[in-house]
């Protein structure tokens, strides 16, 4: 299954793009009646290149499945797909006369065949850059779906030499701007720029703390009045991308500016900073579960997490740490409401005619009685968005933080191609416990407790200490 | 890639995946073939009878890395050794309470749940061990699987002159039987798509191999008639992954064997020049889809094989293909015979070990066999798939 390991290997920073694309179960999806791409069973077979029939096949796949595939005006999917079909060949140096938009009618099939017969005469032309061109028109006709959910998963190439299971690419750092806001939702981020772990890697060797502000990137400023800029994006290389990056730096507690140029590579991370469910006892009885991810055993480890913590002592209240988590699957975030409150709708699916499926709490989880705070940022998304509008919509606890990301169109579904590469979309979209959108708008925290430099820098936790208050109250 | 095998085998075991991956189904395995009866082991090949027992051994100076209420780390081991001893009654392969859960924790459904403790093994319970100056294999099983699911190779080792220590790493199968009869779970699995799991399994290995080898000699009447100078390692997947750190960290094991596992534990730039052997399905080969051989096979300066076998997946070398029609379930399309799958694993384990701790040669280690033309010498003699 390439698709895994082009997943796994795809180090953490595809997370933010990877990780908000929660897969529904097999068994839990119904068979795709009439449609040309199924549901895959099993293992992929190998992945063979990517041909106009392929691509043919997803733009039919989108429009028979896809959450508004029925309504939707086509000749958007086509015409993104000619868009970057064109600047494709441009790119190389390539343009072909006939590389015009063919004049699409609104007829889907009747548009399909006409497309195909320039891209025809235009990939003839051009035979050593053709299976690159059925890439990027494909990847454009899913990119025009403008869904956070809604992707082309194929083996993009091996793990970095070196890799091991576990390690991290890139700088080795990561900034107050990541993940969904780079990617996903550009307008959530907010300046200054800086630095919020250091996670190893060039940016340790090189000295780079917490709280370092970074002023530009490869020259570039990170914002311009105050609007995020695609400089920031070069912090996050990804493998093959080996390019140096220069950051300018200001460290405010000494007032030094300097400069350092960073390597992307495969750097060694803490092995234990990257578990899943992480337990704390903190003062008081409060019970702290950071939960980095909604794995499929999420809501089993907090559960375990807090009753060994409440083992021989009385807990006060529970502290459930989200912040940077993108998500995963649905059912352990209605698992972990479930132990919160039962009897209650944590969201609701909706087909595009406004069908809704209630989704519930899981009655059979144990109550656990306890007062709750949960610590949310710009980069909870997807099922961590599910969990925490519940928990505000419901009244279980109080959000503390920043705004989640806004990524959480609906549960993506995969679909396989015949070219073994997937794709994976929502055929429904979510909705809150109050029928609201979350999607783009993500869920405000009731208390606004932003991280700034100086608290990075000084290793202190605001919106953590904001939470006890409230437990404590 | 352990994913993938894993799902090809047709049981359920749990995926070291990023975040939201495609994860394969956890539905029930349903048998599609009518099941057999009891399997029975196939008979050892080499010329000792057959002795087995249990020892439990409790390293107070760490904590269990999974049941964080436990302040110590305690393990079963299981040793095979040969013995003069010819009749007697038969070890059992698993309780009637451990083949329950193994079976429900992998999926299996539709045949009695007591049915693995019904499978005739070959090792004489408790008999005196026998024999001089033995070489001694530590044998480590893939996650989620007890040690029993090696239970053929390892009589095969004991039977060929060799004492087998095999481990059960506690939490990290779905059944353990402890020594007051307590049973451990899998914690593990709770884990298992954590990033740098599969790291963190093998660390947690190593410490357990290193333990009981420090402990052997106090707490087994027989382990004056080993070898201490002669101990080698060889596991699968996860156990394999297992074998390479536990040289790694640990001199006293001198050669080891990964059976189709993806390896975790980092080689110094250095390299590492002790004898080891990948022996792989058939998919496990140079550029194939596990990158993680291919990492280690460069940093590897001393004898070294890596070995494919056609028409394998990734249990063929553990019992489960042998076990395989007592549970109902018909063996994959194209795969060999299981018989045939256990009879390669142990050649070419044993030739490794006589090579490696006995000094014999071996030539099937060193050109293609054509008693075993199904074993590829990498990466001279197999393709990339």
């Amino acid at each position: 299954m390439t698709v895994i390991r082009a997943v796994t290997a795809g180090l953490a920073l595809l997370l933010a793009a990877a990780c908000t694309a929660p897969t529904a179960p097999r068994s839990e999806t119904s068979p795709a009646a009439g449609t040309v791409c199924a549901r895959p069973k099993g293992r992929l077979p190998a992945q063979t290149p990517t041909t106009i029939e392929v691509v043919e096949q997803a733009y039919f796949c989108i429009l028979g499945n896809y959450y508004s595939g029925a309504t939707m005006d086509a000749r958007l999917l086509l015409t993104a797909g000619f868009i970057a079909l064109t600047r494709e060949l441009n790119l190389n140096g390539r343009d072909v006369s006939e590389a015009t938009m063919p004049a699409l009618t609104g007829d889907r099939e009747a548009d399909w065949t006409a497309f195909e017969a320039v891209y025809r005469k235009v990939a003839d032309q051009v035979p050593d850059v053709r299976d690159k061109l059925a890439v990027v028109t494909l990847e454009a006709i899913v990119a025009g779906l403008d869904d956070n959910h809604a992707r082309w998963v194929r083996d993009v190439g091996k793990a970095p030499p070196g890799y091991h299971d576990g390690d991290g690419y890139g700088l080795g750092l990561a900034a107050s701007v990541n993940g969904p806001q780079v990617n996903g939702n550009p307008g959530a981020a907010l300046p200054p720029l800086f630095v919020t772990t250091v996670e190893g890697g060039a940016a340790q060797a090189a000295g780079v703390r917490p709280g370092d502000i970074i002023e530009s990137i490869d020259g570039s400023a990170p914002f311009i009045d105050g609007k995020p800029t695609p400089a920031i994006a070069a912090l996050y290389p990804r493998y093959p991308e080996v390019d140096p990056v220069e950051l300018q730096l200001l460290r405010q507690s000494t007032g030094r500016r300097w400069s350092v140029t960073l390597k992307p590579a495969v750097y060694e991370r803490d092995l234990a900073a990257l578990q899943g469910v992480t337990p704390k006892l903190l003062e008081d009885g409060i019970a702290y579960v950071r939960v980095r991810g909604f794995t499929p055993d999420a809501g089993d480890r907090v559960f375990k997490a807090i009753s060994r913590l409440r083992t021989g002592r009385t807990l006060t209240g529970v502290v459930l740490d989200l912040r940077g988590n993108g998500g995963g699957r649905a059912p352990e975030a209605i698992r972990l409401v479930s132990a919160f409150v039962h009897g209650k709708v944590t969201a609701y699916l909706c087909t595009v005619d406004a069908k809704c499926e209630a989704l519930r709490t899981d009655d059979t989880v144990e109550l656990l009685n306890l007062p709750l705070a949960v610590l949310t940022d710009r980069s909870c998304a997807s099922a961590c968005e599910h969990f925490s509008s519940a928990v505000k919509d419901l009244g279980i606890g109080k959000l503390v933080g920043t705004r989640t990301a806004g990524a959480v169109s609906g549960p993506s579904e995969p679909f396989q191609l015949s070219n073994n590469t997937m794709l994976a979309f929502p055929t429904r979209h979510h909705l809150g416990p109050n029928r609201e959108t979350l999607d783009r708008i993500g869920v405000p925290p009731d208390h606004y407790v932003p991280l700034t430099p100086k608290d990075a820098a000084a290793g202190r936790d605001p919106a953590l200490a904001k939470a006890l208050t409230l437990l404590h109250k | 890639m352990r994913l993938l095998l894993a799902a090809a085998a047709g049981l359920a075991v749990l995926a070291a995946s990023a975040c939201s991956a495609p994860a394969p189904p956890r539905s029930a395995t349903r048998p599609s073939a009518t099941p057999t009866g009891p399997a029975v082991l196939p008979a050892p090949t080499g010329d000792h009878p057959v002795g087995t027992t249990i020892l439990y051994v409790n390293d107070t100076s760490r904590p269990d890395p999974w049941n964080l209420d436990v302040g110590a780390r305690e393990l079963k081991v299981t040793l095979w050794y040969p013995t003069e001893r010819k009749e007697g009654e038969r070890a059992p392969y698993m309780t009637p309470k451990e083949s329950e859960l193994f079976l429900r924790g992998s999926a299996i459904a539709g045949v009695p749940s007591d049915t693995l403790s019904k499978t005739r093994t070959n090792a004489i319970k408790d008999a005196e061990p026998a024999g001089e100056k033995l070489p001694l294999v530590v044998l480590s099983p893939g996650f989620t699987k007890p040690m029993s699911s090696l239970t053929a190779l390892a009589e095969d080792l004991a039977s060929r002159g060799y004492v087998v220590a095999g481990i059960d790493h506690t939490h990290e199968s779905y059944v353990t039987t402890l020594s007051d009869g307590r049973i451990a779970d899998c914690i593990a699995c709770d884990s298992d798509t954590d990033p740098g799991f599969g790291a963190r399994v093998v660390q947690g290995r190593a410490a357990d191999v290193s333990f009981v080898l420090d402990q052997l000699p106090a707490k087994w009447d027989g382990s004056g008639l080993i070898d201490r100078s002669r101990i080698a390692m060889v596991g699968q997947s996860m156990g394999g992954a297992s074998a390479m750190a536990a040289m790694l960290e640990d001199s006293r094991v001198r050669a080891g064997i990964d059976m189709d596992g993806s390896t975790y534990a980092r080689i110094p730039k250095s390299g590492f020049s002790r004898p080891f052997m990948f022996i792989g399905s058939e998919q496990h080969v140079p550029g194939g889809g596990d990158a993680s051989w291919d990492r280690d096979w460069k940093l590897l300066t001393g004898w070294k094989r890596w070995i494919a076998v056609t028409g394998t997946d990734h249990q063929a070398f553990t019992d489960i293909p042998l076990v395989g029609p007592s549970l109902g379930i018909e063996p994959v399309h194209g795969v060999l015979p299981a018989e045939r799958g256990a009879e390669i694993a142990r050649t070419y384990v044993a030739a490794f070990l006589d090579r490696h701790l006995k000094s014999q040669r071996q030539p099937i280690l060193d050109k293609p066999s054509s008693r075993y033309p199904e074993a590829k010498l990498c990466p001279e003699d197999c393709g990339q798939s």
